[in-house]
């Protein structure tokens, strides 16, 4: 209590100081009054008795200061009057100070709103109950098509019975469904899940419930439970949405929850349905085909187990069932299955680009840091005289060091508030790219963990650039007292240090300019990249009218499906300025996921050969010309070539290069084969080759092109439709136009990608664009930021040489000969950064590899155009500084 | 002359709290002059000591501190103790005489074995 009370009147006593300093001064001279009094009583002379009464007072003033220390927090008030002090010589130099802030601010700002991606995205635990315990299964093969193949019911059981170190496997089958409501119909994507599901994922519902194992097997009512984002965005949040009916694939299906938010992988899911949705998914093939791939798999660590344990499990059951089943595992494609942390596989596809930003802004915070380093040298210069003075008034080393530290560190605030707001501005663009890239780019936030990021990195640049400066040692403040001046050039020390920090900003701005330079050349190489079609103007759509099951087992409506197209097609071909309409699927520069293997008639393959594997796309007889895939040579699809008829084909040049090498495949016959055909509604049926078509660019922009098979519209089911447009002008303004004509014919239909071939392409590679945007201005601001530095290093050395420099010209150096004294000193260090730099940009291009096409890592006209530019640049910085060296008037300088 | 001593931080609060009670509210001239007598000048009070102690028992709640007229007629800040204060006073003395007696035991001289 009395402890308390005291510290509460010290506390007080920081703010009442004024009023006490007076009553003090009145008591304390009462007191020596009295004494005084006193000591005159004893027969003294006044002016002894007072002489007297001072000498046994002890001094007024050491008196004052020492009620004052007990009066307040002693320590508390320096600080305050620090922060004063600081805040006074900062306001004295608004340049040094706006400039010191913004340099920081933009470092600051780049590193927090970067780091708050990267933390989102990648280093966030997941919201999944103990969500590190959760592993990825990706069973996956060489070829085209085998990144991902995902698994069959019966190999998920075999890892289920051989893998003890998983607690448990949770299954979801990605699969499409359309969602019909009063707005109009959209596709969205479901996951199929077994009871289990939820319970594995370690996820709970908000609202309502999840499934359950009674959810599981066939004679169960269809459920569906929301995902938390479809829920916001296509029920507004509505909490009374359980127990609501909404109608999925033309079924009602009963909302029975909402899931809590959760990333899914790899592709975003709307609702999580129970198996009885999907008949397919009951059916005995379904249960039983091993080849009948259809089921992602994440499953939990058991307790006590290890992810390599897992590794080690998992491949002993699958090498057995290789063993078992060699007709479905081909040892030539190399079937294998990866175990991977559920949060590294959520964080595979951002994590090379993020990490690349992550450093790029790391490189400028190094950058803008080595900058203000430098000027706080500079500063510290003209402030030495001051910092010397205060020193013989009695600070000691310690109060000056933590004086430095106190302005460095408001600096720092300073510059971490406004990087704060530039990163606020900054995250939001930010998002949307790492939305192209994760499903966890809505748990982006500038969170108090990101700002104590912010909060850190300010604090750690306040505290190198306060130990930076050096400060005279204890006791040697007399002796520089005496000499009554101090020299302006610092020692030699500082000016090593100034010229290290323009060496490594030089250097660091190289790297930055040689990967911005990459990533530049990177995009316009892909912008570049024929496509392989004709045409880019051409609008394209894609209309489903089927639902998965109806395509797979209803033949009447599989019929009337491409009735419907046909119609389309005509109404639309009749529109004024089109020149003609193809029916197909997938549009052209988009993936097939319908892969099969393919074989040739006639043409074993060789030992060792895995089996060729080729997409499947449809066609119909105007698709070729409308969508401008170009025939190399014989005819395209003719409308003769009918349900009825003979079994046609048309292949790309790459499988044709790959079955018929130096052969001409038109008459030749090929056929779909694999186990995996006795799942489809495919016959395995020898089909004749009529042509073949060019390659196009349908696995993106940077891939190579992939083996396809054309099949005709009319002799395939009706997947995923789509229409293709060419018109004589403006292709784009008939996307209105041809829109409404399908939501006439098709009022439930979904309308999907709505956009031209160029759009389409454009969209591709605008993350790319993003990313090397970023990393240019990133680059940008380095090379600024570094050009401003060393010419102000130059600055400095030359106002502190100007007496030197006198002496030189008054003895004859003429004043080209100080510019160039001046451009050689600059320009040794322009070297040395040069040299550094492009060292630094080679280590750095390799890590970048993987985000680069078209240009090799060690480009070399992006690393001399770099290296010139930035050596132009740098010389120009030189250039002033060594100007006003050579104006210097030795008349002048001397006089001082 | 007598050797001078330092007052000990913690025995001043001791003394000034006695002085108070032996003599009422008093200013800080005439709790030095006491001080200086009792103990026979052979402690000196400068401001600098005096005051901050004066101080600190007033942030502590065992005095109190207030200007009057002084009985020469001149304005002085007087302090008089609380009831804390002389809560505080008995158990200081008390755990002062312990102490005391303590030091004392330890220093006796040695009984002379038997």
């Amino acid at each position: 209590m009395r402890y308390v009370r005291a510290a509460l009147a010290r506390l007080a006593g920081v703010f009442t100081g004024h009023r006490a300093d007076d009553d003090l001064r009145d008591e304390l001279q009462s007191h020596l009054d009295m004494e005084t009094a006193e000591n005159i009583r004893r027969g003294m002379h006044p002016d002894e008795a007072r002489r007297q009464a001072l000498l046994a007072s002890g001094g007024l003033t050491q008196a004052a200061e020492a009620v004052r220390d007990q009066r307040g927090l002693p320590w508390l008030e320096s600080v305050a009057a620090d922060i004063r002090y600081a805040l006074r010589a900062l306001r004295h130099g608004p340049a040094f100070t706006t400039v010191v802030v913004i340099t920081l601010a933009l470092g600051i700002g780049a590193n927090t709103a970067i780091f708050s991606v990267v933390r989102g995205v990648l280093l966030k635990p997941l919201p999944h109950r103990d969500g590190d315990r959760l592993v990825y299964l990706r069973q996956s093969t060489d070829g085209p098509g085998g990144a991902n193949l995902t698994f069959s019911v019966p190999e998920v059981r075999d890892l289920r019975n051989g893998v003890p170190s998983l607690a448990g496997i949770a299954e979801y089958s990605p699969w499409t469904a359309i969602h019909q409501s009063n707005d109009g119909a959209e596709r969205i994507g479901v996951g199929l899940v077994t009871g289990n599901y939820f319970e594995v994922m370690g996820l709970s519902a908000v609202l309502g419930r999840v499934t359950r194992p009674g959810d599981d097997g066939p004679g169960v009512p269809p459920v569906a439970v929301l995902t938390h984002d479809y829920w916001r965005k296509r029920f507004g949040g509505d909490s009374g949405i359980v127990g609501k009916q909404v109608t999925l694939d033309k079924k009602s299906v009963t909302v029975i929850g909402v899931l809590q938010p959760a990333p899914f992988f790899p592709d975003r899911i709307d609702a999580l349905l129970n198996m009885v949705n999907s008949d397919h998914h009951l059916s005995a093939m379904m249960v039983e085909g091993r080849t009948h791939r259809m089921t992602e798999v994440v499953a939990r660590l058991a307790p006590g187990a290890t992810v390599d344990q897992v590794r080690n499990e998992v491949a002993v059951v699958y090498a057995r069932m290789q063993g078992d089943f060699k007709e479905v595992y081909d040892p030539a494609s190399h079937y294998r299955v990866a175990v991977i942390p559920f949060k590294e596989a959520l964080g595979e596809r951002a994590r090379l680009t993020l990490w690349l930003l992550m450093g790029a802004a790391a490189l400028v915070m190094i950058i803008s840091a080595a900058s203000v380093a430098n000027l706080t040298l500079m500063r510290g210069v003209r402030r030495e005289h001051e910092l010397v003075v205060r020193a013989a008034l009695g600070a000691g080393v310690a109060r000056l060091r933590r004086l430095l530290l106190l302005e460095n560190l408001v600096l720092a605030v300073m510059g971490a508030v406004l990087g704060v707001l530039i990163a606020i501005a900054g995250v939001e663009l930010l998002t949307s790219l790492a939305e192209r890239y994760s499903p966890r780019a809505n748990e982006i936030r500038l969170d108090v963990v990101v700002l104590g990021f912010t909060l850190a990195l300010a604090v750690t640049v306040a505290l190198l650039l306060s130990f930076l400066a050096s400060l005279p040692r204890e006791g040697t403040f007399a002796s520089r007292i005496a000499a009554g001046v101090w020299r302006m050039s610092g020692s030699l020390r500082r000016q090593r240090l100034q010229r290290g920090l323009v060496v490594a900003q030089i250097a660091v701005s190289v790297v930055l300019l040689a990967g911005a330079g990459l990533l530049t050349r990177t995009m316009i190489r892909l912008s570049q990249v024929t496509t392989g079609l004709r045409s880019e103007e051409v609008l394209t759509m894609q209309v489903p009218l089927l639902t998965p099951t109806e395509l797979l087992f209803n033949p009447a409506a599989d019929a009337a499906a491409k009735q419907r197209y046909e119609e389309m097609r005509r109404e639309i071909a009749a529109l004024p300025g089109v020149i003609e309409v193809g029916v197909g699927s997938p549009m052209p520069l988009r993936r097939s996921d319908v892969v099969f293997e393919v074989k040739a008639e006639g043409r074993p393959l060789a030992a060792g050969e895995a089996m060729p594997r080729a997409e499947l796309r449809t066609a119909n007889p105007d698709f070729f010309g409308a969508a401008g895939i170009p025939l190399l040579t014989g005819r395209p699809f003719a409308t003769t070539d009918g349900p009825g008829s003979g079994n046609v084909v048309i292949i790309n040049r790459t499988l044709a290069d790959k079955l018929f090498p130096n052969e001409d495949p038109v008459g030749k016959r090929i056929a779909w084969t694999g186990d995996v055909l006795r799942f489809t509604p495919i016959s395995g049926d020898w089909r004749t080759i009529v042509g073949v078509a060019g390659n196009t660019q349908d696995g993106g922009l940077d891939a190579e092109p992939r083996p396809v098979v054309f099949m005709p519209f009319a002799q395939m089911l009706a997947m995923g439709g789509g229409l293709a447009i060419r018109a004589d002008s403006n292709v784009a303004a008939l996307a209105a136009t041809a829109t409404r004509i399908i939501r006439r014919m098709a009022p439930t239909a979904p309308i999907e990608n709505v956009m031209t071939i160029a759009q389409y392409k454009d969209r591709s590679v605008s993350p790319r664009r993003l990313n090397a945007a970023l990393i240019s201005s990133f680059g940008v601001l380095a090379v600024i930021i570094a050009a401003v530095g060393i010419a102000g290093v130059l600055a400095f050395s030359v106002s502190a040489r100007t007496n030197e420099i006198g002496i030189r010209m008054s003895l004859g150096a003429d004043s080209g000969r100080v510019q160039r004294m001046i451009l050689k000193e600059g320009g040794v260090l322009l070297a040395i950064g040069l040299v550094l730099g492009v060292a630094g940009a080679f280590l750095a291009a390799s890590v970048i590899q993987g985000l680069l096409f078209g240009v090799a890592p060690h480009d070399p006209i992006t690393f001399t155009g770099v290296a010139v530019m930035m050596a132009a640049i740098g010389i120009g910085a030189c250039w002033i500084p060594a100007l006003r060296a050579a104006r210097i008037d030795p008349a002048i300088t001397m006089r001082f | 002359m007598a050797e001078r001593l330092d007052v000990k931080q913690g025995t001043l609060a001791l003394m000034i709290l006695t002085t108070l009670e032996v003599l009422g509210p008093l200013h800080g001239y005439g709790i030095a002059r006491r001080i200086e007598e009792t103990s026979k000048n052979r402690l000196t009070l400068n401001y600098g000591t005096l005051y901050p102690a004066l101080l600190k028992l007033e942030q502590e709640g065992f005095v109190t501190a207030e200007w009057r007229q002084s009985e020469n007629n001149r304005r002085a800040k007087y302090y008089a103790l609380t009831a804390a204060g002389r809560k505080q006073l008995a158990r200081e003395a008390r755990d002062w005489h312990r102490t005391a007696d303590l030091i004392a035991a330890f220093l006796a001289p040695r009984r002379e074995a038997p």
